[in-house]
């Protein structure tokens, strides 16, 4: 049953605003950079230990097959879900809105900050405010706003994207990261050494947290059964982003629902192996509503903002399964594209095979920043094997190839098109392999061609073609 | 099925590949009328297109028999995405029967127990391409079937797991960055020490070994039906 | 906390930190108590002014023994920031309060019908993070320290 269709207006991209080149110009960006090279190994093979590590002690293919189920039954379930959810919240004196698009979602926080009276918002980690760019918003109404996750506000302050999901600014050395905060607190007596870059870190965040008026957060799951919001993290600032300023708003994907505490005990499970590979995260916190009647500390506000964004569209379709997505980031670390491009190359908050897939579904498939992701990646399978979800995503990865409507694309059509009509015979396809073989032969210098015309330009980029098979013999 | 790879670029690996059945008593019949599995097509998102050629595959092998491909990626596109390719479709029931028929080499050889009697061969690197490793699920009957090639010692790689770049049209629409994984399993082919690095995938092969050559790494390639039909 | 040079301690409001006289042996040792709620400014909650090596006491409700981690609910006798507003935490926890595994604690924690708590904590270790060149460093933003004192 597909949820009816709602007309929204042109929503805004996901993609950045501040994009350069073509995506394969900004690969070749990319994999000139050594230092970001050498730091996505480090962050790669990092995670893979751990997860060798993991899966000595877990039974992760029978973890992922509940994982997947469960997911599924609430994506299938969802408009029943959202609506119990909405209510609990309610009944526990939350706020709830549903926002057809990105561009609403902003409107009704900015709205809010207006009507408070608001001057500065402390953020924690959430990637649906990067998706539906909200601190631009918030910072074009003149409000002051400010990352509370230390990779985050390390990346605001340098004005930069996220390389990953769940470590946002592995691409950056101490050295750097020393340089900004020296310009951000305006004096040159800040600490070098890890330990004392994370304590100035800390208490400048803290003068942030006492100054702010509204707290933003993502939503890692929504339980509908109590209406109770999870949020994940290591750190702690998310606990201090819901619980100091005076109102909190929850921006949560309309996708990350669960329908009640065992499911959701499993996911939380789940979620951190697949994320860093350990079996907890440090802080869950498990809000439900705003302060109570006799509390003392805690917001007196709570609003829960859903967005739709183009989610709903994608039920009842081929790419369902994408909705099952929990952003644990394993696929990315998994990859071998991700690992030597980073995420930043990708152009959108959503990096890695599962932003190949959702970008371009979620922005328009024709539209120019997206729709060349999802071929940007050898479809090996690695991401597949590690989903915690049982996304398949080297299959929605080619069904999303299907769906692009890149110039590219329609060029490679109509050589398709030729192709498809000379090998279906067998004379025809005798004879391109016969004219193949020729030109080959007579190109060929010692056994290889060193450089091809045409389509076949782009190999001999990089490597030469065999003109002879062995080639070494 | 002979792949439209080994046809275009190396027509010694079929040949090896029919020498080494035929060595172990199998009787080899090769349609003449094939061309290609279609996953070109279906990998660059063009599936109506691959659908046309892929009908034209599914009638020529038409029959009873087993059908043994050398490369782990045309029978993962026959056996797995076949039945997606045709779901609903007039050859549906054709294309399944066609999926589950259809066999990788070394795993039919494997299964069977064949012994293709190969003459000896040095130390090997085994690099184990992703549609044989997460397709088709399979890591070792490609080294149980060279470990009965006499003098052959298997060294292997670091990271047999990470892909080699190749991908197919990947390779044409991202060159650096297919170029980049190309050079980076190359290197962990060589360091193996062994000279040459074998595998069931003709198109990873191509693409390990033009980089190899281009950028003076010291690594030699064989298809591993080369190996097995020597 | 005298050995971590702990000068103030903020205490829950809890039977069980009252059952064992908490806060009168830490006035004895000559470290300043405070009950919550507190009337503390929130900058001075944060640790931006007033003393900055205060520690934060806990009770669990629960506490899962797979990972480790503790449960903390908030209510009017329990702030909700006593574990992290702190550079220090300690955890007060009677043994019966310990379960096996995750889903048990959060269905005990969350009964559809029954009131649910505003906020509930579950924390398995102190606050850290691997944003600088991947190498996990301690208190980014909660307590430096977390201490457990299981009380049998």
């Amino acid at each position: 049953m597909t949820v009816p269709r709602r007309r929204s207006r042109k929503q805004q991209g996901v993609t950045y605003d501040d994009l350069t080149g073509t995506l394969r110009e900004r690969t070749v960006v990319a994999l000139a950079d050594p230092v970001l090279a050498a730091n996505l190994r480090t962050a790669g093979e990092a995670w893979s230990e751990q997860q060798a590590k993991m899966k000595g002690d877990y039974d992760f293919d029978q973890m992922r097959d509940r994982a997947r189920d469960i997911r599924r039954s609430n994506i299938r379930d969802l408009p029943a879900l959202l609506a119990q959810l909405q209510n609990s919240v309610r009944e526990n004196g939350g706020t709830v809105v549903r926002a057809a698009d990105g561009a609403e979602a902003c409107r009704y926080i900015v709205g809010l900050a207006r009507a408070r009276g608001v001057r500065v918002v402390a953020k924690s980690k959430s990637m649906a405010t990067e998706e539906i760019k909200l601190n631009d918003a918030l910072e074009d109404a003149g409000l002051e706003v400010v990352e509370t996750d230390l990779g985050e506000w390390i990346l605001q302050l340098a004005h930069e994207h996220p390389t990953h999901i769940i470590a946002p600014a592995i691409h950056m050395n101490r050295e750097r990261v020393a340089d900004l905060f020296r310009e951000e607190a305006g004096t040159n007596d800040v600490p070098d050494d890890r330990e004392g870059l994370v304590a100035h870190a800390r208490m400048r965040l803290r003068e942030k947290f006492a100054q702010a008026d509204i707290g933003i957060s993502g939503v890692n799951l929504g339980v509908a059964s109590t209406g109770t919001l999870c949020i994940v993290e290591n750190e702690g600032n998310a606990r201090l982003v819901t619980s100091q300023p005076r109102i909190h708003v929850a921006v949560m994907g309309m996708e990350r629902v669960v329908a009640d505490w065992d499911q959701a005990a499993h996911i939380l499970e789940v979620l951190p192996m697949a994320a860093i590979g350990y079996d907890a995260a440090n802080y869950v916190n498990l809000i439900t509503g705003p302060r109570r009647e006799g509390e003392t500390d805690g917001p007196e506000e709570l609003h829960l903002v859903i967005v739709d964004g183009g989610r709903g569209a994608l039920r009842g379709t081929e790419f369902e399964e994408a909705l099952s997505c929990i952003r644990c980031g394993a696929c990315l670390y998994s990859c071998p594209v991700w690992r030597n491009v980073g995420g930043q190359t990708y152009g959108s908050p959503y990096s890695g095979p599962i932003g190949a897939v959702i970008t371009p579904l979620l922005e328009g498939p024709a539209s120019p920043g997206s729709r060349d992701l999802p071929f940007m990646s050898s479809l090996c399978g690695a991401c597949g094997d590690v989903c915690p979800v049982g996304i398949p995503l080297p299959d929605l990865l080619v069904r999303a190839r299907a769906r692009s409507s890149s110039p590219h694309k329609t060029r490679t059509g109509i050589g398709f098109r030729i192709w498809s009509h000379l090998w279906r015979h067998r004379l025809t396809y005798r004879l391109t392999i016969v004219a193949w073989r020729l030109a080959l032969r007579i190109r060929g210098k010692g056994g290889w061609v060193h450089r091809l015309p045409g389509p076949g330009a782009n190999w001999t980029e990089v490597r030469d073609m065999p003109s002879k098979w062995p080639p070494h013999r | 099925m002979r792949t439209c790879l080994s046809d275009a670029i190396a027509p010694a690996v079929w040949k090896a590949t029919r020498r080494a059945l035929e060595r172990a008593g199998v009787e080899v019949r090769v349609p003449r009328g094939q061309t290609c599995c279609s996953q070109p097509a279906w990998t660059a998102g063009h599936p109506d297109q691959a659908r046309a050629v892929a009908r034209h595959t599914i009638t020529v092998f038409a029959g009873t028999e087993d059908v043994v491909v050398p490369s782990g990626s045309c029978a993962g596109m026959v056996i797995h995405t076949y039945p997606e390719l045709f779901a609903g479709q007039p050859e549906q029931e054709a294309a399944l029967d066609l999926a589950g028929r259809t066999i990788e080499f070394t795993q039919f050889l494997v299964k069977h127990d064949l012994d293709p009697r190969a003459s000896a061969c040095g130390p090997v690197t085994v690099h184990d391409s992703c549609h044989m490793l997460r397709v088709l699920d399979e890591q070792d009957s490609p080294r149980q079937a060279l470990a009965n090639v006499p003098g052959c010692e298997i060294r292997e790689m670091a990271n047999t797991d990470q892909c080699c770049g190749f991908g197919g049209v990947f390779a044409l629409e991202f060159p650096e960055l297919s170029g980049r994984l190309g050079e980076q399993k190359a290197r962990e082919a060589m360091n193996s020490g062994a000279p040459e690095v074998v595998s069931c995938d003709l198109g990873c092969l191509m693409h390990i070994a033009g980089i190899a050559h281009r950028t003076g790494i010291p690594i030699r390639a064989r298809h591993i039906s080369e190996v097995l039909g020597s | 906390m005298a050995d971590a040079g702990v000068v103030r301690a903020v205490l829950a409001d809890d039977p069980v930190m009252h059952d064992i006289g908490l806060d009168a042996a830490l006035r004895a040792a000559g470290i300043d108590v405070l009950i919550w709620p507190v009337s503390l400014g929130r900058r001075e909650i944060l640790g931006l002014e007033g003393p900055a090596e205060v520690c934060g006491v806990t009770v669990p409700t629960l506490a899962v023994a797979a990972r480790g981690t503790l449960v903390l609910e908030a209510s009017p006798g329990h702030g909700r920031g006593l574990d992290v507003t702190n550079r220090h935490h300690v955890a007060l926890l009677p043994a019966d309060r310990i379960v096996e595994g995750l889903a048990e604690a959060l269905a005990r924690t969350f009964v559809v019908g029954q009131p649910i708590p505003s906020a509930v904590s579950l924390v398995s270790g102190p606050s850290r993070s691997s944003d600088i060149e991947k190498i996990s460093t301690l208190g980014a933003h909660g307590a430096l320290a977390e201490h457990v004192v299981i009380i049998t």
